[in-house]
């Protein structure tokens, strides 16, 4: 690799917006720990050294606590109080001066030694939620491992600079943005772990799941994250800065400008409104829905709860809550609740192996095998909440009508019980499904009639109809909501909702792609349901056509041979409005370059 | 010696919260506090031990006290799991 090359790849961007900076490279401690021993006469040395570690670490903490405490709320903070408990554990503390004292192991190499040993035996255990403790005990043992060797980390971060690093810890991003630092990147880490979360809650772009992006980091480099497309650019040329310089400003002023419609109806020219909602995971997301101009929330994905906790036992009482809160929250407009949606590639820690988890043991198929652990719960939580907003509950993975039958069996037995412990609930609470799986589509006049709304999960009816699994490089370039095979199976659904005189609503990328919105207005669903950052775009595109237009085209997509041919027809009428909408595809390259491959 | 047995009735089972509860409560006193399930004995007064109980809910744990104050402390943590260290049920 040649050193002053431009180096870019793309991850997971878990927090939008983009950054350019120089880098920081965050090297954690754990990599060289040598098994040093050291001269009796320095024992004495070695133990204040290890005190003042510890202090130093407590004060960390103790910091760190305050900082989530008030920018993220109490709750997070008791993992960092829990940490700073642990700093004085007889278990850590009184063995590593056993170890210094008697074994004349430097404090470094003593704290690795027992916190090692401790995290073995958590690591082990059955449960995912232990397992996951033993990342506390790493951070705890990182930071005394740092503080022992006087690393000044954070005072070397410039103001202005952007994090590389293996892994990020929540706390580690929370110190971090009190520095000012621009955004970051990592090798590892998800959209749904917690310092994701944080990331999205301080507003720092961040792009996660870059595998090896530490590896190419130079002392000196500049990078560029794109936390909106999911890339990282490293020793960027200058038409490349210049080009991302452009982005970041156009970036800054589309949502400056798109937040001014926030208060404007989702309407075509000619007054059709179509319902703009909200797809959200965490309740800590409530807040941006008024910025962005949400009427409510069409998809609630409750299964992040469980799988942020890595257990599949919340109680009832605090989903109750939960839930309560967000439906409070979001009233007077109704939020959309979609039962625990896991398996695919959603997997608890505990969850079986499968060959093939997406045609596995995922969605309805898990809830009716776990009724007493996880269905009857959620249900008698969800029930429980409704007394207090408008709100819905979607069943996920549904393939056949019997399935519907069983859930509903369940869905009157939990309204018994409730009636028999004398708790309110609202008796009308719609229930409906997700039409993702083609054999439901293909049935929806069938499923109809025992169900009160459809929502059509265009993610997985994509790959379920053209058997392309996206996550699969080899194959991701055949995945393509626009093949006429898919806009025919929504075109099925939506006529059956009609027919049946139930709602029918979209929630999934597709209707967040600016040809996505057109072609769903058109073929005539009520609600599109997308990630709260896409919605003014999407409003944006619905404002600009009026119904006949929408209607003409899908139409037209509808009757096209080839997915080249919608494209074309969506591309000319792009083309018209092209002063409006240019800049949806120049800052979301993915699809511009979907565009051009095709 | 006092000795008492429980079962944690959370339903989180001792997570990081309710260890702590135990740690900070049993620190107040002087008597020396073991914690025994399966076999395994941990010092009662180590989140770290704690911790590394992965005691689940419906686990059944000895506490065993021993010291000056064992009576009040066993009292005292005791209630704790009687309790469900303060989570509802």
């Amino acid at each position: 690799m040649n050193e002053h090359t431009a180096h870019s790849a793309t991850g997971v961007g878990v927090s939008p917006g983009i950054a350019i900076g120089p880098v920081y490279l965050y090297r954690r401690a754990t990599a060289q720990v040598p098994a040093e021993q050291i001269a009796p006469e320095a024992v004495d040395h070695e133990l204040k050294r290890f005190e003042q570690a510890v202090q130093r670490a407590e004060r960390d903490l103790q910091k760190i606590a305050n900082v989530a405490q008030e920018k993220i709320g109490a709750d997070s903070a008791v993992i960092f109080e829990a940490q700073s408990l642990m700093l004085r554990d007889v278990a850590l503390y009184g063995t590593v001066v056993d170890a210094i004292q008697e074994k004349r192991h430097t404090a470094a190499y003593a704290v690795k030694e027992v916190m090692g040993k401790h995290r073995k035996i958590m690591e082990a255990s059955d449960n995912a939620y232990f397992r996951e403790r033993a990342h506390d005990l790493l951070d705890v043992q990182e930071r005394l491992i740092r503080h022992l060797r006087r690393e000044k980390l954070l005072s070397r971060i410039q103001e202005d600079a952007i994090v590389i690093s293996e892994t990020l810890t929540a706390a580690d991003i929370v110190l971090f943005s009190r520095r000012g630092i621009l955004g970051c990147a990592t090798d590892f880490g998800g959209p749904t772990s917690h310092v994701s979360i944080m990331a999205r809650a301080l507003g720092l772009p961040a792009v996660f799941s870059m595998h090896g992006i530490t590896d190419h980091v130079q002392p000196g480099d500049i990078a560029i994250v794109d936390g909106v497309e999911g890339r990282v650019i490293l020793r960027p040329d200058e038409a490349t800065l210049a080009h991302y310089q452009y982005r970041k400003t156009r970036y800054q002023q589309i949502v400056l400008e798109q937040r001014k419609l926030a208060h404007l109806p989702g309407e075509t020219t000619d007054g059709h409104h179509v319902a703009l909602k909200a797809n959200l995971e965490f309740k800590e997301e409530l807040e941006v829905l008024p910025t962005y101009g949400a009427e409510g929330i069409g998809l609630f994905r409750t299964e992040m709860e469980f799988l942020l906790r890595g257990r599949l036992h919340i109680d009832e009482y605090a989903q109750y809550q939960t839930y309560r809160k967000v439906i409070e929250a979001v009233a007077p407009h109704s939020t959309t609740f979609r039962v625990i949606d896991l398996g695919g590639d959603k997997m608890l820690p505990m969850s079986h192996r499968e060959q093939n988890p997406f045609l596995g043991w995922r969605g309805i198929r898990v809830l009716l095998d776990k009724q007493d652990e996880l269905l009857v719960p959620q249900l008698r939580a969800l029930l429980r909440a409704s007394a207090h907003g408008p709100m819905r509950i979607l069943v996920p993975m549904v393939s056949t009508v019997d399935e519907v039958l069983r859930f509903r069996a369940v869905y009157d037995r939990v309204c018994a019980s409730l009636d028999e412990d004398d708790l309110p609930y609202d008796p009308n609470t719609p229930l409906g499904i997700m039409i993702e799986v083609p054999s439901a589509a293909l049935r929806a006049k069938q499923l109809a009639p025992h169900v009160d709304f459809f929502s059509i999960g265009t993610n997985d009816l994509t790959q379920y109809t053209l058997a392309v699994d996206r996550g699969n490089d080899l194959v991701a370039t055949l995945y393509d909501s626009l093949q006429p095979a898919v806009l025919s199976l929504i075109d099925q659904t939506v006529q059956a909702a009609k027919a049946a005189g139930i709602p029918v609503s979209v929630c999934g990328e597709f209707a967040a792609d600016p040809r996505g919105t057109i072609l769903l207005t058109g073929i005539g669903v009520d609600e599109l349901s997308v990630s709260p950052t896409y919605l003014p775009e999407v409003k944006q595109v619905i404002r600009a056509m009026s119904l006949d237009e929408a209607q003409a085209i899908a139409r037209a997509a509808l009757d096209a041979g080839r997915p080249s041919e919608v494209k074309a027809l969506l591309g000319q009428w792009l083309d018209k409005h092209a002063l409006d909408l240019k800049h949806l595809l120049e800052l979301r390259p993915g699809l511009a370059a979907a565009e051009a491959a095709s | 010696m006092t000795e008492r047995e429980v079962t944690v009735v959370n339903r989180a089972g001792l997570h990081t919260r309710p260890a702590s509860m135990i740690v900070r409560t049993a620190s107040k006193f002087k008597s020396e506090f073991y914690i025994e399930k399966d076999g395994y004995e941990i010092n009662g007064k180590s989140i770290i031990g704690v911790m590394t109980l992965a005691a689940e809910p419906g686990a059944t744990l000895r506490l065993l006290f021993d010291g000056p104050d064992e009576t009040e402390a066993a009292t005292a943590v005791s209630q704790l799991f009687e309790e469900g260290f303060g989570e509802v049920k």
